[in-house]
């Protein structure tokens, strides 16, 4: 080890004093741009802009400046279940339990409802950022390599998970391949696969694509091509099509392109790489009429305001005007010089997406004065009681936001 | 030698902690103890390989304390250290080694290595995610005066992506990096002062 390493000293020395850097690298295999580079303009060399810190560590229901949160008069929130640090997307168990996943820590959450207190447990841990469904009884986890169901774990929780990772082809990369996942009305598993890049040709024809497989990952279809990061989607209550949020790239200035939501169109290609937002041709990846039958948007999300849980509401709780419109969770912006997101913002649209009004719903994780923000608004869902479930990655806690005149 | 070391902390953490009430508040001493018989009494590791953690950013202790407790960041030497460990604590530990100070960096230099170093690191543009003085903010490390050894160490170990549980990010900003390369970068970060 010691003369290896020597050895490699001398070759670093050798090469350092005799040839320069650039005749080294022009030896060197040629390497793609990391991912996080990709498109960065040389005006934008000295920005310090960067992904914000997770908080890694449990947060005590006290400890949430829940009285900075603004609602619409009536609506009121609470913490509905605390200590569940970097929780997401949240799905409901048959039996009432609550299943949440998570990023950077691994974990996937079991949250129990006593009433007025709520409990956790960790199901599984030491994944690759596991996300949550549920269907027929079974808890669906699936990471960037692994899917696991989990039969029966409302009656039996210490199940051992079934891996049905072999069924499902999951490409390779790692990065934007954290996922959302969800079981649509025709009873499929809904599931993307993002751009490994901020921006790049896809390395092959595996990403940037929502998938639908059977439950037991047979029968997968490619369902829509072009989308650079969906992370967030539900199906519109009334014509039964499935609407999705996406994430548009980094370092093309703090005002483009913006994160878009969309309706599915099977068949249909959304843009990327060559077309942001519908209409807007990428500087670095260029096509000849980038934009040319690319789905346009229904609307636009905000310039990387990191547009991610998407839920239409169809409860009785919230008044009439709120009734099939959409919700949308805004984690907040990294790439921009003054922040934007940081809340749950509502989408109001015909069904067939036209004339989309985008409204702020709930606010105040974030102080536009001093450019600091607290919270960071993930996911939603909707309860049985017609409430909102709201999960806060930042703070590792979930909302409760519920309405009375 | 390393392995020595640490067997005899666990030996002190055995005794040290039945001895300590608990209250995380402040670092904990015994834990200081352990942690300190590798990475140094004041934070600047003195073992080959092994970081310092003096004038760290808070946030960055604190999540990698957390995700090597979580297994999710793999140390082979660390393993179980920090098992059961509660949240408050390792914010605590975090805490404590943010606030020491960073040691002076080696005094001998290689003059060319150096130089070759400060223009790879400006054309990587280290300086984006870590500060343009490298002293590292938030979840992102400070690189200005770290040893040279493990700098070197860890970025070999994410350019071949064997760096488990890190962010995956720095494995493709070390993509198609030469060895010498590496060498040559920390070579400067080490002696960097911010």
């Amino acid at each position: 080890m010691k003369s290896k390493l020597h050895l490699f000293k001398q070759l670093g020395l050798m090469m350092a004093m005799s040839i320069g850097a650039a005749a080294v690298q022009a030896q060197a295999p040629a390497a793609p741009a990391p991912a996080w580079k990709q498109g960065m303009p040389e005006s934008m060399a000295n920005s310090t802009l960067a992904p914000l810190a997770a908080k890694l560590t449990a947060t005590k229901a006290a400890d949430v400046p829940l009285n900075r949160i603004k609602l619409p008069p009536g609506f009121k929130v609470e913490v509905w279940a605390d200590s569940v640090p970097g929780s997401r997307a949240i799905a409901r168990g048959d039996g009432g339990k609550y299943y949440v996943g998570t990023r950077p820590l691994g974990r996937v959450y079991e949250i129990t409802d006593n009433g007025s207190t709520r409990t956790s447990r960790v199901v599984i841990d030491k994944l690759d950022q596991p996300t949550v469904a549920f269907k027929d009884g079974a808890l669906y986890v699936v990471s960037v390599d692994k899917v696991l169901r989990f039969d029966g774990i409302d009656k039996n929780p210490s199940v051992a998970p079934v891996d049905l990772t072999a069924n499902f082809n999951l490409p390779p990369e790692k990065h934007h391949n954290w996922k959302y996942v969800a079981f649509g009305p025709d009873g499929k598993l809904y599931m993307p696969f993002g751009a490994p890049c901020n921006i790049c040709e896809p390395p092959s024809a595996e990403y940037a694509q929502i998938r639908r497989y059977n439950p037991d990952g047979s029968g997968m279809e490619v369902l829509a091509r072009g989308i650079r990061n969906t992370v967030g989607f539900d199906w519109h209550p009334v014509t039964k099509e499935l609407w999705f949020s996406n994430h548009g790239r980094d370092w093309l200035g703090d005002d483009t392109p913006n994160d878009t939501m969309h309706r599915l169109k099977v068949g249909g290609h959304y843009g990327f790489p060559s077309c942001h937002q519908g209409n807007l041709p990428d500087p670095d990846v260029k096509r000849a009429k980038p934009c040319d039958g690319i789905e346009q948007p229904v609307a636009l999300m905000g310039p990387h305001a990191a547009t991610m849980g998407v839920t239409f509401y169809t409860g009785n709780m919230f008044p009439p005007e709120y009734r099939n419109v959409l919700f949308n969770a805004r984690k907040g912006s990294w790439n921009r010089t003054k922040k934007i997101g940081h809340d749950v913002v509502i989408v109001r649209a015909d069904a067939d997406g036209k004339n989309a009004k985008v409204e702020p719903f709930m606010t105040g994780f974030s102080n536009e004065a001093d450019q600091s923000f607290w919270g960071r608004p993930a996911y939603l869902h909707q309860m049985a009681d017609g409430s909102l479930l709201v999960s806060d990655e930042q703070m590792g806690v979930i909302y409760r936001v519920s309405y009375s005149k | 030698m390393r392995f020595f070391t640490i067997g005899k902390a666990w030996a002190f953490l055995g005794v040290a902690l039945l001895a300590t009430p608990f209250c995380w508040s402040q670092a904990n001493p015994a834990r200081v103890a352990v942690c300190g018989a590798c990475h140094g009494a004041n934070g600047n590791s003195q073992l080959k390989d092994v970081p310092s953690l003096a004038g760290q950013p808070k946030v960055f202790l604190e999540n990698q304390l957390v995700l090597i407790r979580e297994g999710m960041r793999d140390i082979p030497q660390m393993k179980g250290l920090l098992d059961n460990v509660p949240d408050a604590e390792l914010t605590a530990l975090a805490q404590h080694y943010a606030g020491l100070a960073v040691a002076k960096p080696p005094a001998q230099r290689k003059a060319d290595v150096f130089t070759r170093g400060e223009t790879l690191a400006k054309d990587m543009r280290c300086g984006i995610c870590h500060l343009p003085n490298y002293a590292g903010r938030e979840q992102m490390p400070r690189l200005a005066g770290q040893r040279e050894d493990y700098l070197l160490y860890t970025m070999r170990a994410m350019k071949s992506n064997q760096s488990v549980g890190r962010d995956p990010i720095m494995s493709a900003s070390l993509h198609g990096i030469s060895d010498d390369e590496l060498q040559a970068l920390a070579h400067y970060l080490a002696r960097v002062v911010p």
